[in-house]
């Protein structure tokens, strides 16, 4: 219990995420940017090239690939993709911090930049090592179940069946040392006293089979991801890990209602543009980021994600106190597990 | 029969279009030949073509990318037989037996019963997947979890141990380095860096499709450009002798076989075609009376291999139509084209859009049926390539497999490691090792380790726990009984006789 206090100080930015009607934004975040921007001197003369730290079919994919073609749409400049998976998003950032500063290369991350930017302070701080362009996608996590299943059927009855399986009650999630889905659980079973075993799925279709097929009990995932089996009918949310019920879900109870009482992590994914870029530069790609953030296109991709459930937006200045709050956040959480942090 | 309704149906639509008929013979033929020029794949094509789809139809972008599906995973048999050089990793194995042939002057034959067999597993596997999607989807998910699903690998690693080396011990080492090399990068589990030597890019592990690359293509340009330097080089002879009839119905039990093993791993989300060929050849090898001769240019070989890879197509669509689960990158980019039509595939698909699953069903029936004949054609010209002279064709094919490795991730890592498996290649291929050995090990490997770790999880770290999984359990009783029986035969049986002498091997 004794984690919860840590963050009495620690979210300030993240406590302040609003909770939204569940619609879609009537006024988007942008409106008041001009449409229009001439470039910056002959910049940009020839296409961007973004780089993304994971596969073209996950959600950083995905997002990279809509924002992408709304930013093309948007200023006629093509942007090339280029997928560098592997190592939990490290591989990418690597190669993103050897490519030169002059605003031709941008990148798409993760929060994963800032949890491991707060384990080991020698990797990049996204918040000044680099300069947010947009952050385009935040949200929350959920825990879900079966909709047939007959053991359990809310999280209460959940919880109660769980304790009685003696820790052999299992869950799906992505459970890598010191990441969001682990320290998640983390608080999760500190406030509620149980044990559950959680097994590591890296990619999500056999993460999502794992549940469908009765491998697993439950499954920690955020609503985009599984929308599809949602609306079939065939996963059920138990619990949203959020201090609010969204709009969206709102018979299903928050981690307050069932009184937990830890500040949430969010999953969140922007783009970013190195530190080093020449001013002008810089500035133009912020307009042309935030702007194509409010372009029907890409609105339409975030809301069929469910990004539209909670304030999904964050200019620079709201995406760099975003990430410090996170990282010093997690900084904290780490400490507590007994994590070495550097 | 409504499935027969909905197949006509499907068919009508197909076919009562003329953009749609276009993009059925532009889907064939870029398949066929993405999948047949190494260094670039159907996945190229498929990611070029993927921001496209959004101005088609959903009926005619699922189509298109389900056609090109069937047709690559056939074209790369095309360059695994005539050049060493697999189009893609689930082409590899039919490299064993295919090159061999080709240089026995086989070429014709070998290519020839890859299309044949690789328009009837797919065309099977089509057939299935139209008769039972949902039933066999709910089926593979609820049954094979990762306790199976690593059994299964256990199994697939002890029999691969007899392919392809010139001992069991040899075999059994390859196997080895290849489960070595695949625990290079983050663990599966933990996050814990292995092996990184503080590379960054190390931390992203060993990729097989630049060792696959190395390991055959590479190497064999060494080997060749030894033999050109030592004046024992022959070019191979052109041949294009198709299989008769009676070849090929000699070997109706491995069609059959390779069709089952393929099919069903395709269906298992995440595994696919590349277990599936590999699965399929081992399969052959150890149910063979002659297993001696495979690696040397048997026909079954070839057979084996490439009618597993295309069974697996109809199979994989299985659980990504029926739950929305992608099984490899393909399927995923598929995913991406429901999505730019606003739909997601899964359950609902069959509801909602039950008109578009007939049209995909109808298009892949169609498109394996047509690998017969564009390949037969197709056939009868690519093959003279191989008049192409060495010193033109060498450099030609290093530069395409550098490109190849790059373009995987994009890391220039990737293309060290071609070189470096490459050279390594040239001296374990002379010394009796078995560079197919290590590939699957390294496939296998990463594979196996991640659902090793999620089954120990699942069992809560007691391995009796597989007594309540009878699948599971057969299929570890059957990895040991195999390991057993070829250690019994390393130490206790009369040595099998050896076929050709030493020198003639290729492999």
């Amino acid at each position: 219990m004794k984690l919860m206090n840590y963050f009495a100080g620690a979210a300030t930015a993240i406590a302040a995420l609003a909770v939204a009607g569940g619609t879609a934004w009537a006024a988007c975040a942008t409106d008041d940017l001009p449409g229009k921007r001439d470039k910056a001197g002959d910049y940009p003369a020839r296409a961007l090239t973004m780089i993304v730290p994971y596969g073209p079919a996950g959600g950083s994919g995905q997002v990279a690939q809509a924002m992408a073609q709304a930013v093309s749409d948007l200023t006629g400049v093509s942007i090339n993709r280029d997928h560098k998976p592997g190592g939990s998003g490290t591989v990418g950032m690597t190669s993103y911090m050897a490519t030169p500063p002059d605003g031709y290369t941008v990148m798409e991350h993760i929060d994963d930049a800032s949890s491991a930017h707060a384990l080991d302070s020698t990797r990049p701080n996204p918040a000044s090592d680099l300069i947010p362009l947009v952050t385009s996608q935040i949200t929350f996590s959920q825990i879900y179940i079966r909709k047939n299943e007959d053991r359990f059927t809310d999280w209460k009855s959940f919880v109660t069946w769980v304790k009685a399986q003696d820790g052999k009650a299992t869950i799906a999630n992505v459970s890598k040392e010191g990441s969001m889905e682990r320290v998640t659980m983390k608080f999760i079973t500190d406030a509620t006293g149980m044990k559950i075993q959680q097994i590591s799925f890296d990619k999500g279709a056999p993460r999502y089979g794992a549940l469908a097929g009765g491998q697993v009990d439950a499954l920690f995932e955020q609503p985009g991801d599984v929308r599809k089996f949602l609306d079939a009918g065939r996963f059920k949310p138990i619990l949203t890990i959020l201090k609010e019920r969204p709009a969206a879900f709102a018979d299903v109870p928050s981690i307050k209602d069932e009184g937990m009482n830890f500040e949430p992590l969010f999953r969140f994914r922007g783009f970013y543009v190195k530190k080093g870029a020449p001013a002008d530069r810089v500035e133009w790609l912020q307009w042309a980021f935030q702007k194509a953030f409010c372009t029907e296109g890409y609105q339409k991709y975030n809301e069929s994600k469910f990004m539209n459930l909670i304030d999904s937006y964050r200019d620079t200045k709201g995406s760099q106190e975003l990430i410090t709050s996170t990282v010093a956040q997690y900084r904290e959480v780490y400490k507590s597990m007994g994590l070495e942090v550097k | 029969m409504d499935a027969f309704t909905n197949f006509a149906t499907g068919t009508v639509t197909l076919f009562s279009d003329p953009l749609g008929i276009a993009l059925f013979f532009g889907g064939v033929i870029g398949g066929m030949l993405f999948g047949a020029i190494p260094g670039v794949s159907m996945l190229t094509l498929a990611a070029i073509l993927l921001p496209f789809t959004a101005h088609l139809s959903a009926e005619h972008g699922i189509m298109l990318f389900s056609v090109i599906y069937c047709t690559g995973v056939y074209g790369g048999a095309i360059t695994a037989i005539l050049f060493n050089i697999p189009g893609a990793p689930e082409n590899a194995p039919t490299a064993f037996d295919g090159y061999p042939m080709t240089l026995k002057g086989e070429a014709g034959k070998a290519v020839g019963a890859a299309v044949m067999c690789s328009a009837i597993g797919g065309t099977v596997s089509a057939i299935l997947m139209m008769l039972a999607t949902e039933p066999i989807a709910e089926w593979a998910i609820s049954a094979f979890g990762p306790p199976e699903i690593f059994a299964l690998v256990f199994f697939g690693l002890a029999v691969a141990a007899s392919v392809g080396a010139k001992t069991l011990w040899k075999g059994w080492l390859s196997i080895l380095a290849g489960l070595m090399i695949a625990v290079v990068g983050l663990d599966p589990v933990g996050g814990i860096e292995r092996y990184d030597f503080e590379m960054p890019y190390l931390l992203a592990g060993i990729h097989f499709i630049p060792t696959i690359l190395g390991f055959f293509a590479v190497s064999e340009i060494m080997v060749q450009a030894e033999k050109k330097a030592t004046g024992a080089y022959k070019a191979p002879k052109i041949s294009v002798d198709f299989p008769s009839f009676g070849e090929l119905w000699a070997h109706k039990i491995a069609v059959l076989r390779s069709i089952i093993i393929g099919f069903f791993c395709g269906i298992l989300p995440g595994i696919g075609a590349t277990l599936a060929a590999f699965m399929g050849y081992n399969e052959a090898v150890r149910w063979s009376k002659e297993r001696w001769e495979f690696g040397k240019g048997k026909l079954e070989g070839v057979i084996s291999s490439e009618t597993a890879n295309n069974a697996a197509t109809g199979a994989a669509m299985i659980p990504l139509l029926a739950l929305g689960l992608p099984g490899g990158a393909l399927t995923a980019m598929m995913v991406g084209v429901f999505q730019m039509h606003d739909m997601e595939p899964g359950p609902l698909v069959f509801i909602n859009s039950a008109d578009l699953v007939w049209v995909v069903f109808a298009a892949m029936f169609f498109a394996n049926l047509s690998i017969l004949f564009i390949g037969f054609l197709e056939t009868k010209t690519i093959i003279n390539l191989l008049r192409i002279p060495f010193q033109f064709l060498a450099p030609l094919i290093l530069m395409l497999a550098t490109v190849g490795a790059y373009a995987v991730r994009g890391l220039v890592i990737d293309v060290v490691v071609m070189f470096v498996a490459g050279v390594a290649g040239f001296f374990l291929r002379r010394t009796g090792y078995s560079v197919a050995g290590i590939v699957l090990g390294l496939i296998l490997g990463k594979i196996g380790e991640q659902t090793f770790a999620q089954a120990m999880q699942m069992l809560h770290y007691e391995w009796t726990g597989y007594f309540s999984r009878p699948i599971g359990l057969s299929l570890l009783i059957a990895g040991l009984l195999t390991l057993g029986a070829s250690a019994y035969r390393a130490f206790f049986a009369e040595p099998e006789p050896e076929g050709p002498p030493e020198d003639a091997k290729t492999t």
